[in-house]
């Protein structure tokens, strides 16, 4: 079976089992994308349709992750992608349908009604920024370098592309270098974004959910950097089996990427979104909740499906997550909009270089 | 310090975001010589447009609190222990005290309540030692 195969089969479960966990980790103001107030979170509405969603995707995982394994031997990762997407449509029904309830029993209790609707924020958050962890950096650099050097020891020309005759050898024999590049500049431009955005603070406990936050900030940073590590360690891999160098299995080149989702995923867990899961007594500071009649502002309007952000007078490129750990879009920001044709530019040039030079 | 809006509230969020800010400096936690957030950065974490920031620092500027530069940003110019104020600062703000009183005495408010309420808000700043006797 080819990585390719073998990566896309391992994702079914792997993205299931994350999904239907996600209701676990999020904030208790947040439930399926409905805003909530902190006295509302453990709601009969609310506990019986996260027990649902369990139930529902736990099922759908199942049956994905049966159907993967059936159709990966066929040798093609086509079939694959098409019961990861069909898991994707599954689960996103089963979120629907929770969201659904949540929203048409908060709209009929008026949950928010006599409530004091607002946004908090730390102005420290600015003033002592949090530090991008540079130095978490640098294996994702040291693993791009020590390719490049191989590559160039290997064949001190143009290393060969897969299928093509040395002659015609051309860049395309650094397809992975490239690939290596492009992952750890997205990742890295998009951290910084991130550190520039703004913090989640919750209003029934605002000192505290800001703290929660820095700290979750900065795991969450050094755990994509190590995904991003991982991930050019896996292309150093396929680099090498492509430059006949030892006798490295396809499943080997694919074991430092399932890893580091795999890392990412345990972090995820760990610490909840924005931080909710991190332990409260470190971080308390006596000062407690706020008071009991305010709430976080009432922003599902702006929430399209309560998974999609687009708010014009919002200067926001990026802010967090509503179902499930990290950050998205501001759709309506015209430089988040620069930001994700940039992604999407990036990943369209890669495509054609791949067309133009050989696989990577 | 924690800055707290009601972005759907009646009082304009400039001026929220000015009333704030008054009140950190009165309390103590944001005394003077420390930074503010750039108006970019602060309606970034509101959620608003950064022209309603600009509004809230220009006017905490002329009210001298405020000292804005390109070189140090947006800094607290002035706080309980810099000494009294300028005295046609101190005429307008009787002016506008006033009012405030006879509000709470024209909804009823009993003479001594008023006085109570004034020493629990006082009670909140941090005022040189020695001064709030």
């Amino acid at each position: 079976m080819n990585p390719g195969i073998l990566v896309a089969m391992l994702e079914v479960p792997l993205t299931g089992a994350l999904i239907c966990a996600t209701p676990a980790i999020g904030r208790p103001t947040l439930q399926f994308g409905v805003r909530v107030p902190a006295d509302h979170a453990a709601m009969p509405v609310v506990r019986a349709e996260r027990r649902a969603f369990y139930w529902r995707t736990a099922a759908v995982t199942a049956c994905c992750t049966t159907v993967a394994v059936l159709v990966a031997g066929r040798g093609s990762v086509w079939p694959v992608w098409l019961v990861q997407l069909a898991q994707l449509l599954a689960d996103l029904g089963c979120f629907g349908l929770a969201r659904n309830k949540i929203a048409a029993a908060k709209q009929a209790g008026g949950w928010f009604a006599g409530r004091r609707q607002v946004v908090t924020t730390d102005t420290s958050w600015r003033t002592s920024p949090a530090r991008f962890p540079v130095r978490w950096l640098a294996p994702a650099v040291t693993v791009i370098a020590v390719t490049v050097v191989i590559g160039m020891l290997r064949h001190p020309d143009l290393p060969p592309v897969p299928g093509r005759s040395a002659a015609r050898s051309s860049l395309g024999g650094y397809g992975p270098v490239i690939g290596q590049l492009y992952v750890t500049a997205l990742w890295t431009g998009l951290l910084l974004i991130i550190y520039r955005s703004r913090p989640d603070v919750d209003a029934a406990d605002p000192a505290r959910s800001a703290r929660q936050y820095r700290r979750f900030l900065g795991v969450m940073a050094r755990a994509m950097l190590t995904l991003v590590t991982l991930v050019d360690l896996s292309l150093l891999l396929s680099a090498l089996r492509r430059w006949q160098i030892g006798h490295i299995p396809a499943a080997v080149t694919v074991l430092p990427f399932v890893t580091g989702l795999l890392v990412l995923a345990v972090v995820s867990l760990r610490t909840g979104q924005g931080g909710s899961r991190l332990s409260g007594s470190r971080l308390s500071d006596g000062r407690g909740p706020g008071p009991a009649m305010v709430a976080d502002r009432d922003d599902d309007r702006f929430w399209k499906a309560g998974l999609i952000y687009v708010n014009r007078d919002d200067p926001a490129i990026m802010v967090t997550r509503r179902f499930g750990v990290g950050w998205t879009f501001n759709l309506g920001n015209r430089l988040a909009w620069l930001v994700v044709g940039g992604i999407v530019g990036g990943l369209a040039g890669l495509l054609i270089l791949r067309a133009v030079l050989g696989p990577f | 310090m924690l800055l707290t809006i009601e972005p759907d509230g009646t009082v304009p969020i400039y001026l929220q975001i000015r009333d704030r800010i008054v009140e950190a400096i009165a309390g103590g936690r944001q005394p003077a010589g420390s930074p503010l957030p750039s108006t970019r950065q602060l309606a970034v974490d509101l959620g608003v447009n950064f022209h309603t920031v600009n509004k809230s620092y220009d006017l905490l500027r002329q009210e001298g609190l405020l000292r804005l530069s390109r070189k140090t940003g947006a800094v607290v110019h002035r706080d309980a222990h810099s000494g009294p104020p300028n005295p046609d600062w101190a005429e307008d703000w009787t002016g506008r005290l006033r009012t405030l009183l006879a509000e709470a005495a024209a909804q009823g408010l009993p003479a001594e309540d008023i006085v109570r309420h004034c020493r629990d808000a006082l009670a909140d700043f941090a005022f040189p030692a020695g001064a709030s006797s």
